[in-house]
């Protein structure tokens, strides 16, 4: 067998991460190759896949309070359409923080596809959250396929700024009991953006909880694809499982469809399930105006606190302030005036 | 200081304001008292500038300005406050940072420069003592969670800050306690001035109990069908609206 060259640049200097945290573990996923493995005696290995993509596993019972942040890069040194799946396990007991973004560093039209794997074990804490910022002419899909076992909890948030397509499909099964699965989203498209998500939340067992919230703001010709289902196994008993989509829409030509869908062969379950599309609401910009505020500061001011619910949930404070700051001058449109970059930097 | 003559309104096609008149001087409190539907909130909003009315006749001098071309956030900063019926709820902004950037808004007007943070906060604390607000509602987003009577007060608070020349409060009153009503009434009067003035929306007697007006006026089915002093209220209060409107 001949030896797999892998392509291992360094990383431009010009490039630095958006999102820096004190205490964070950084590890570099180049064109879907992991630049450096990462042990952490007695709590994690990330190490990369024979191919491509990385596998993280996190030891039983390690708590880990600093955020290990996987930081995937697209650049110029392989164009080509690439797919490669990623694992994540948690072992039993254990407690950590993850925080993966993407990023492209060219202007290729670059196409990926990554998978990630996540299973959690008895009683694991995980939270993940998810921070998509490629170019504006480069698609990416995420499949993940999440198990979680008893007592297990996860919370993912997944913050969609940039990218041409993004897809984001999430199939999570609750297979032990008192199994909870939080998984919350944020898409802001504009131009010629479009974003879809899917989400197949499966209950198989009693006493599992289960909520979605997924928000988006479109401007100019976006578009916005949700689709959600919450099944409920006939033994699923006591389930608690909530879903719900809302939709901010800027201007006339921005298109939202949403399928919220429920499937519940158990009969005694708390479900519910929303959509909403909306405009800005005029009594609410009147009431700001009407303190000295303008117009447009008024309608950015309405649409921080839109999405306020969403963000409120990324756990660690310091990377939740970076992201609020992120969304802001997403919202403001400072990206505007870098078009032809790749590196949505601010 | 405030002039209206023969204001119309009307909003989806119908006709709310019918030719309203009357006028405003400095140091005066105004009362406007009416029935539900008579047109109040709706005065007060199109002396606001909120763009959903529409005004089809009349004019409004407001000091030097024709007070109807000017937007709302112009008409701010030129010294005119609405305090809300119901006051709108922004999440994930806090109180702190919505009134630093509204009083900011107004001093970039003024040609003034932002106030420091130290100036701000002594600034805040002043005037949230004004109406007896506890501290930690400046990091609390603006009227998230907050109760009725809470609401109202941070009315008067936003008021207090921004140091209005023309108040117009659109039923402080409602839904207010009988202690929320003494902070609340207590809080504007403390803010009169000679300089200034203030127009009370109300159903009631009950606040002007409080704020004692110079000139009360009825208003009904969009027209003010009397005006006259403080002794109206009263009058309103024992016999209602019936008299008037039939009379």
């Amino acid at each position: 067998m001949s030896l797999q060259y892998k392509y291992n640049p360094e990383i431009p200097e010009v490039f630095r991460c958006r999102v820096p945290l004190p205490g964070t573990y950084q590890a570099y996923l180049l064109n879907g190759h992991l630049r450096d493995n990462l042990k952490i005696e007695d709590k994690l290995e990330l190490k990369a896949e024979e191919v491509a993509g990385f596998n993280l596993s996190v030891y039983s019972k390690s708590e880990i309070a600093d955020t290990l942040q996987v930081i995937s890069v697209r650049d110029s040194g392989d164009v080509s359409d690439l797919r490669f799946a990623n694992t994540l396990s948690f072992g039993e007991g254990s407690e950590s923080y993850i925080l993966l973004c993407t990023h492209t560093l060219s202007m290729d039209e670059f196409r990926t596809e990554s998978d990630l794997d996540i299973n959690l074990s008895e009683g694991s804490r995980v939270n993940i959250v998810i921070m998509q910022n490629e170019h504006n002419g480069s698609s990416h899909k995420m499949n993940f396929n999440i198990k979680q076992a008893k007592d297990s909890y996860l919370r993912m948030n997944i913050i969609s700024l940039h990218g041409a397509r993004l897809e984001n499909h999430v199939s999570a099964t609750l297979e032990g009991e008192g199994a909870v699965c939080e998984l919350n989203g944020l898409y802001l498209v504009d131009g010629k953006q479009e974003i879809t998500t899917s989400v197949n939340m499966l209950h198989l067992v009693p006493h599992c909880h289960s909520s979605q919230l997924f928000k988006g703001i479109l401007d100019d010709e976006s578009k916005a694809v949700f689709s959600g289902l919450i099944n409920v196994a006939r033994d699923a008993q006591k389930t608690e499982a909530y879903q719900a989509n809302h939709n901010l829409l800027l201007s006339r030509k921005a298109k939202v469809y949403a399928q919220p869908q429920l499937e519940i062969y158990a009969d005694d379950v708390k479900c519910s399930h929303g959509a909403t599309s909306g405009r800005l609401d005029e009594l609410a910009l009147f009431y700001m105006r009407s303190r000295g505020i303008g117009l447009h500061e008024a309608k950015l001011l309405q649409q921080l606190a839109f999405v306020y619910d969403v963000l409120e949930k990324i756990n660690n404070e310091t990377l939740r302030i970076r992201l609020q700051e992120l969304v802001e001058s997403r919202l403001r449109g400072e990206f505007g005036q870098c078009t032809n970059c790749s590196m949505n930097c601010c | 200081m405030l002039e209206i003559k023969g204001l119309r309104a009307s909003v989806e096609g119908k006709e709310i304001l019918k030719g309203i008149d009357f006028s405003v001087k400095a140091g005066e409190v105004h009362a406007i008292m009416g029935p539900n539907g008579s047109g109040k909130s709706t005065l007060s909003a199109v002396l606001a500038g909120r763009d959903h009315f529409n005004v089809t006749a009349g004019e409004v001098k407001y000091l030097d300005d024709n007070l109807l071309e000017l937007a709302p956030e112009e008409r701010a900063h030129k010294g005119i406050f609405l305090g809300f019926q119901y006051p709108v709820e922004i999440p994930g902004v806090s109180n702190v940072n919505f009134m630093k950037t509204a009083i900011n808004e107004k001093r970039k007007f003024e040609n003034l420069p932002p106030l420091t943070a130290a100036e701000f906060l002594k600034m805040m604390r002043e005037k949230m003592a004004v109406v007896e607000m506890d501290s930690s509602f400046s990091s609390r987003g603006v009227n998230v969670g907050f109760s009725g009577g809470e609401k109202k007060r941070n009315e008067i608070f936003q008021m207090a800050m921004l140091d209005p020349k023309l108040a117009i409060l659109d039923e402080t009153d409602s839904g207010l306690d009988v202690d929320a009503l003494r902070i609340v009434a207590s809080g504007v009067n403390k803010l009169k001035t000679p300089d200034n003035a203030f127009i009370i929306i109300t159903h009631y007697q009950r606040l002007l109990d409080y704020i004692v007006p110079d000139i009360v006026h009825v208003l009904y089915d969009g027209r003010i069908i009397k005006t006259a002093g403080k002794e109206l209220a009263l009058e309103v209060e024992t016999r209602g609206y019936d008299w008037l409107i039939n009379g």
